[in-house]
Protein backbone atom coordinates (compact mmCIF):
# COMPACT_ATOMS: atom_id res chain seq x y z
CA UNK A 1 0.00 0.00 0.00
CA UNK A 2 1.93 3.52 -1.10
CA UNK A 3 2.20 5.73 1.68
CA UNK A 4 -0.14 8.67 0.31
CA UNK A 5 -2.71 6.19 0.22
CA UNK A 6 -2.53 5.31 4.21
CA UNK A 7 -2.26 9.21 4.67
CA UNK A 8 -5.40 10.00 2.32
CA UNK A 9 -7.34 7.04 4.51
CA UNK A 10 -6.29 8.71 7.71
CA UNK A 11 -7.40 11.79 6.46
CA UNK A 12 -10.95 10.50 5.52
CA UNK A 13 -11.14 8.78 8.86
CA UNK A 14 -9.65 11.38 10.83
CA UNK A 15 -12.76 14.13 9.26
CA UNK A 16 -15.12 11.40 10.33
CA UNK A 17 -14.39 12.68 13.80
CA UNK A 18 -16.80 15.33 13.05
CA UNK A 19 -17.92 18.37 15.96
CA UNK A 20 -21.16 16.31 16.06
CA UNK A 21 -19.42 13.00 17.35
CA UNK A 22 -17.93 15.52 20.20
CA UNK A 23 -20.79 18.07 20.75
CA UNK A 24 -20.47 17.17 24.02
CA UNK A 25 -21.20 19.98 26.93
CA UNK A 26 -18.28 20.39 29.38
CA UNK A 27 -18.72 18.97 33.23
CA UNK A 28 -19.91 21.70 35.65
CA UNK A 29 -17.39 21.14 37.27
CA UNK A 30 -14.94 22.59 34.66
CA UNK A 31 -17.29 25.66 34.32
CA UNK A 32 -16.81 26.27 37.92
CA UNK A 33 -12.94 26.03 37.56
CA UNK A 34 -13.08 28.68 34.77
CA UNK A 35 -15.39 30.99 36.59
CA UNK A 36 -13.34 31.11 39.52
CA UNK A 37 -9.84 31.32 37.39
CA UNK A 38 -11.36 34.40 35.53
CA UNK A 39 -12.63 36.18 38.64
CA UNK A 40 -9.39 35.68 39.88
CA UNK A 41 -7.76 36.93 37.29
CA UNK A 42 -9.90 40.25 37.31
CA UNK A 43 -9.35 40.44 40.57
CA UNK A 44 -5.45 40.51 40.01
CA UNK A 45 -5.77 44.32 38.40
CA UNK A 46 -8.41 45.84 41.27
CA UNK A 47 -11.82 45.03 42.54
CA UNK A 48 -14.66 43.63 40.82
CA UNK A 49 -17.92 45.69 39.68
CA UNK A 50 -19.68 46.69 42.75
CA UNK A 51 -23.16 44.38 43.96
CA UNK A 52 -25.04 47.87 43.43
CA UNK A 53 -24.24 48.35 39.55
CA UNK A 54 -24.33 44.46 39.06
CA UNK A 55 -27.91 44.95 40.46
CA UNK A 56 -28.85 47.89 38.71
CA UNK A 57 -27.32 46.17 35.31
CA UNK A 58 -30.00 43.76 35.44
CA UNK A 59 -28.48 40.83 37.15
CA UNK A 60 -30.15 39.16 40.27
CA UNK A 61 -27.87 38.55 43.53
CA UNK A 62 -27.70 35.46 45.66
CA UNK A 63 -29.32 35.62 49.02
CA UNK A 64 -25.65 36.32 50.88
CA UNK A 65 -25.22 38.67 48.62
CA UNK A 66 -28.45 40.35 49.21
CA UNK A 67 -27.95 39.70 52.76
CA UNK A 68 -24.60 42.28 52.68
CA UNK A 69 -26.41 44.69 50.73
CA UNK A 70 -28.91 45.62 53.46
CA UNK A 71 -26.22 45.17 56.37
CA UNK A 72 -25.01 48.51 58.06
CA UNK A 73 -21.64 48.30 56.13
CA UNK A 74 -19.71 50.89 53.84
CA UNK A 75 -19.92 50.03 49.97
CA UNK A 76 -16.61 48.65 49.78
CA UNK A 77 -17.34 45.83 52.51
CA UNK A 78 -20.36 45.32 50.37
CA UNK A 79 -18.70 43.65 46.90
CA UNK A 80 -15.88 41.14 47.79
CA UNK A 81 -16.74 38.34 45.68
CA UNK A 82 -18.33 36.44 48.60
CA UNK A 83 -18.44 32.86 46.70
CA UNK A 84 -14.63 32.61 48.10
CA UNK A 85 -15.79 31.84 51.21
CA UNK A 86 -19.04 30.05 50.26
CA UNK A 87 -19.51 25.99 50.30
CA UNK A 88 -21.31 26.21 47.27
CA UNK A 89 -17.92 26.90 44.72
CA UNK A 90 -15.91 24.50 47.01
CA UNK A 91 -18.70 21.58 46.11
CA UNK A 92 -19.69 22.98 42.11
CA UNK A 93 -15.68 23.06 41.83
CA UNK A 94 -15.14 19.42 42.38
CA UNK A 95 -18.65 17.58 42.38
CA UNK A 96 -20.93 17.35 39.19
CA UNK A 97 -24.26 17.17 40.73
CA UNK A 98 -23.31 19.41 43.28
CA UNK A 99 -26.09 19.59 46.18
CA UNK A 100 -26.17 23.64 46.00
CA UNK A 101 -30.17 25.04 45.24
CA UNK A 102 -29.33 29.11 45.71
CA UNK A 103 -31.53 30.89 43.21
CA UNK A 104 -28.79 33.60 41.22
CA UNK A 105 -25.54 31.74 41.63
CA UNK A 106 -23.76 31.18 39.03
CA UNK A 107 -22.13 28.10 40.23
CA UNK A 108 -25.86 26.43 40.45
CA UNK A 109 -26.21 27.55 36.93
CA UNK A 110 -23.35 25.75 35.37
CA UNK A 111 -24.97 22.29 37.00
CA UNK A 112 -27.93 23.11 35.43
CA UNK A 113 -28.23 20.83 31.75
CA UNK B 1 -33.88 36.70 -0.22
CA UNK B 2 -35.83 37.25 2.86
CA UNK B 3 -34.46 34.19 4.47
CA UNK B 4 -30.85 35.59 3.71
CA UNK B 5 -32.21 39.30 5.26
CA UNK B 6 -33.14 37.26 8.00
CA UNK B 7 -29.65 35.45 8.79
CA UNK B 8 -28.02 38.95 8.52
CA UNK B 9 -30.48 40.58 10.97
CA UNK B 10 -29.75 37.06 13.20
CA UNK B 11 -26.03 37.42 12.97
CA UNK B 12 -26.04 41.53 13.52
CA UNK B 13 -27.88 40.61 16.69
CA UNK B 14 -25.27 38.38 17.98
CA UNK B 15 -22.60 40.19 17.67
CA UNK B 16 -23.97 43.39 19.41
CA UNK B 17 -25.27 40.81 22.44
CA UNK B 18 -21.42 39.64 22.09
CA UNK B 19 -20.49 43.09 22.18
CA UNK B 20 -22.86 43.55 25.24
CA UNK B 21 -21.77 40.95 27.06
CA UNK B 22 -18.11 41.49 26.03
CA UNK B 23 -18.57 45.41 27.78
CA UNK B 24 -19.98 43.70 30.83
CA UNK B 25 -17.02 41.24 31.49
CA UNK B 26 -14.66 44.03 30.58
CA UNK B 27 -16.32 46.28 33.22
CA UNK B 28 -15.95 42.93 35.38
CA UNK B 29 -19.31 42.64 36.43
CA UNK B 30 -18.96 38.84 37.82
CA UNK B 31 -22.59 38.14 36.84
CA UNK B 32 -21.48 38.92 33.00
CA UNK B 33 -18.22 36.90 33.74
CA UNK B 34 -20.71 34.21 34.20
CA UNK B 35 -22.72 34.44 31.64
CA UNK B 36 -19.49 34.21 28.88
CA UNK B 37 -18.52 31.32 30.87
CA UNK B 38 -21.60 29.95 30.73
CA UNK B 39 -22.73 30.71 27.35
CA UNK B 40 -19.25 29.60 25.52
CA UNK B 41 -17.36 26.86 27.33
CA UNK B 42 -19.39 23.59 25.75
CA UNK B 43 -18.22 24.86 22.27
CA UNK B 44 -14.40 25.59 23.39
CA UNK B 45 -14.46 22.19 25.20
CA UNK B 46 -16.10 19.99 22.56
CA UNK B 47 -13.67 21.78 20.18
CA UNK B 48 -10.23 21.24 22.15
CA UNK B 49 -11.97 18.15 23.23
CA UNK B 50 -11.98 16.19 19.62
CA UNK B 51 -8.34 17.36 19.28
CA UNK B 52 -6.27 15.95 22.63
CA UNK B 53 -8.53 13.03 22.77
CA UNK B 54 -9.08 10.70 24.82
CA UNK B 55 -6.94 12.80 27.10
CA UNK B 56 -10.07 14.66 29.23
CA UNK B 57 -8.10 16.24 32.10
CA UNK B 58 -5.40 17.63 29.35
CA UNK B 59 -9.12 19.25 27.64
CA UNK B 60 -9.96 20.75 31.41
CA UNK B 61 -6.46 22.01 31.60
CA UNK B 62 -6.47 23.71 28.29
CA UNK B 63 -10.40 25.55 27.77
CA UNK B 64 -9.53 27.01 31.07
CA UNK B 65 -6.18 28.67 29.54
CA UNK B 66 -8.25 29.30 26.57
CA UNK B 67 -10.26 31.26 28.89
CA UNK B 68 -7.81 32.99 30.90
CA UNK B 69 -5.64 34.30 27.72
CA UNK B 70 -9.30 35.46 26.35
CA UNK B 71 -10.03 37.60 28.79
CA UNK B 72 -6.38 38.55 29.27
CA UNK B 73 -6.86 39.93 25.19
CA UNK B 74 -10.42 40.62 25.37
CA UNK B 75 -10.08 44.46 25.04
CA UNK B 76 -8.79 43.41 21.62
CA UNK B 77 -12.36 42.30 20.45
CA UNK B 78 -14.01 44.34 17.88
CA UNK B 79 -16.43 41.87 17.23
CA UNK B 80 -15.11 41.07 13.50
CA UNK B 81 -15.71 37.71 14.28
CA UNK B 82 -18.66 36.00 16.54
CA UNK B 83 -17.42 35.75 20.09
CA UNK B 84 -17.55 32.10 19.80
CA UNK B 85 -15.12 32.46 16.54
CA UNK B 86 -12.49 34.30 18.18
CA UNK B 87 -12.75 31.77 21.32
CA UNK B 88 -12.25 29.31 18.87
CA UNK B 89 -9.27 30.87 17.37
CA UNK B 90 -8.09 31.13 21.38
CA UNK B 91 -8.18 27.82 21.71
CA UNK B 92 -7.04 26.72 18.62
CA UNK B 93 -3.50 28.24 19.48
CA UNK B 94 -3.86 26.30 22.53
CA UNK B 95 -4.19 23.22 21.03
CA UNK B 96 -1.06 23.42 19.29
CA UNK B 97 1.20 25.23 21.75
CA UNK B 98 0.18 21.75 23.51
CA UNK B 99 1.31 19.58 20.68
CA UNK B 100 4.14 21.04 19.97
CA UNK B 101 5.40 20.93 23.87
CA UNK B 102 4.73 17.37 24.22
CA UNK B 103 6.12 16.22 20.56
CA UNK B 104 9.05 18.71 21.80
CA UNK B 105 9.88 17.49 24.85
CA UNK B 106 8.28 13.87 25.42
CA UNK B 107 10.21 10.68 25.07
CA UNK B 108 9.69 9.46 21.66
CA UNK B 109 8.69 5.55 21.32
CA UNK B 110 11.69 3.51 20.55
CA UNK B 111 12.51 2.76 16.41
CA UNK B 112 12.44 -0.64 17.11
CA UNK B 113 8.72 -1.15 17.16
CA UNK B 114 9.56 -0.47 13.32
CA UNK B 115 10.34 -3.83 12.64
CA UNK B 116 6.76 -5.68 12.74
CA UNK B 117 5.59 -6.65 9.69
CA UNK B 118 3.14 -4.60 7.70
CA UNK B 119 0.02 -6.81 7.52
CA UNK B 120 -0.26 -8.05 3.74
CA UNK B 121 -3.96 -8.43 3.78
CA UNK B 122 -6.32 -5.82 3.22
CA UNK B 123 -6.70 -3.44 6.23
CA UNK B 124 -10.19 -3.99 7.75
CA UNK B 125 -10.46 -0.03 7.97
CA UNK B 126 -10.81 0.07 4.36
CA UNK B 127 -14.23 -2.16 4.61
CA UNK B 128 -17.02 0.10 5.02
CA UNK B 129 -18.76 0.44 8.15
CA UNK B 130 -20.80 2.44 10.24
CA UNK B 131 -19.77 5.85 10.54
CA UNK B 132 -20.66 6.28 14.30
CA UNK B 133 -18.85 3.13 14.77
CA UNK B 134 -15.94 4.19 13.17
CA UNK B 135 -16.02 6.88 15.30
CA UNK B 136 -15.83 5.21 18.13
CA UNK B 137 -13.23 3.07 16.67
CA UNK B 138 -10.86 5.48 15.90
CA UNK B 139 -11.02 7.04 19.35
CA UNK B 140 -10.66 3.81 20.74
CA UNK B 141 -7.54 2.69 19.14
CA UNK B 142 -6.30 6.67 19.79
CA UNK B 143 -6.00 5.97 23.06
CA UNK B 144 -4.61 2.81 23.36
CA UNK B 145 -1.34 4.06 21.16
CA UNK B 146 1.70 6.18 23.05
CA UNK B 147 0.76 9.61 23.46
CA UNK B 148 3.39 10.73 20.57
CA UNK B 149 1.92 8.83 17.95
CA UNK B 150 -1.43 9.84 19.28
CA UNK B 151 -0.89 13.66 19.06
CA UNK B 152 1.40 13.58 15.87
CA UNK B 153 -1.53 11.78 14.10
CA UNK B 154 -4.35 14.21 15.14
CA UNK B 155 -2.01 16.66 14.49
CA UNK B 156 -1.60 15.91 10.70
CA UNK B 157 -4.39 14.16 10.25
CA UNK B 158 -6.92 16.17 11.95
CA UNK B 159 -5.15 19.29 11.83
CA UNK B 160 -4.03 19.13 8.92
CA UNK B 161 -0.56 20.56 9.59
CA UNK B 162 2.48 19.40 7.12
CA UNK B 163 5.26 17.49 8.67
CA UNK B 164 7.82 20.23 7.94
CA UNK B 165 5.06 22.72 10.02
CA UNK B 166 5.62 20.03 12.78
CA UNK B 167 9.32 20.13 12.17
CA UNK B 168 9.64 23.98 12.64
CA UNK B 169 7.03 23.83 15.52
CA UNK B 170 8.78 21.18 17.51
CA UNK B 171 12.28 21.93 16.66
CA UNK B 172 12.84 18.45 14.91
CA UNK B 173 13.65 17.97 11.45
CA UNK B 174 11.13 17.34 9.04
CA UNK B 175 12.75 13.58 8.66
CA UNK B 176 12.75 13.05 11.95
CA UNK B 177 8.56 14.33 12.51
CA UNK B 178 8.26 11.56 8.42
CA UNK B 179 9.76 9.16 10.47
CA UNK B 180 7.33 9.14 13.37
CA UNK B 181 4.38 9.75 11.67
CA UNK B 182 5.49 6.71 9.54
CA UNK B 183 5.35 4.76 12.91
CA UNK B 184 2.48 6.11 13.99
CA UNK B 185 0.62 5.01 11.12
CA UNK B 186 2.08 1.42 11.40
CA UNK B 187 0.85 1.24 15.30
CA UNK B 188 -2.69 3.14 14.42
CA UNK B 189 -3.01 0.33 11.57
CA UNK B 190 -2.22 -2.50 13.72
CA UNK B 191 -4.52 -1.76 16.38
CA UNK B 192 -7.02 -0.77 14.00
CA UNK B 193 -7.09 -3.94 12.41
CA UNK B 194 -7.10 -6.29 16.29
CA UNK B 195 -9.34 -4.07 17.47
CA UNK B 196 -12.37 -5.53 16.04
CA UNK B 197 -15.37 -3.00 15.97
Amino acid sequence: MPGHERGDELFRMFSELDEAAFDERAPARVKSRIYSALIREQQETGPLESLRETRAAGHGLCIFEELVQIAPVGQKAKSPFFCWACHARLLAENLENAPIFWANCPYVAFQKR
Amino acid sequence: MERQAQIVTELRQDTTDDMKLVAEVLRKNRKATAEFVSRYTDSVYSYVRRRVMPRTEVAEDLVQEAFVAAWQSLKNYRGDASLRSWLLGIARHKVDDYYRKRLRTSEWPDSDDESVAEPSVTPLYEEQIDRALLNVKTQRVLACLPETYCLVLLWRYQEDRSAREMAQLTGKTEKAIERLLARAREHFKRRWNHAGT
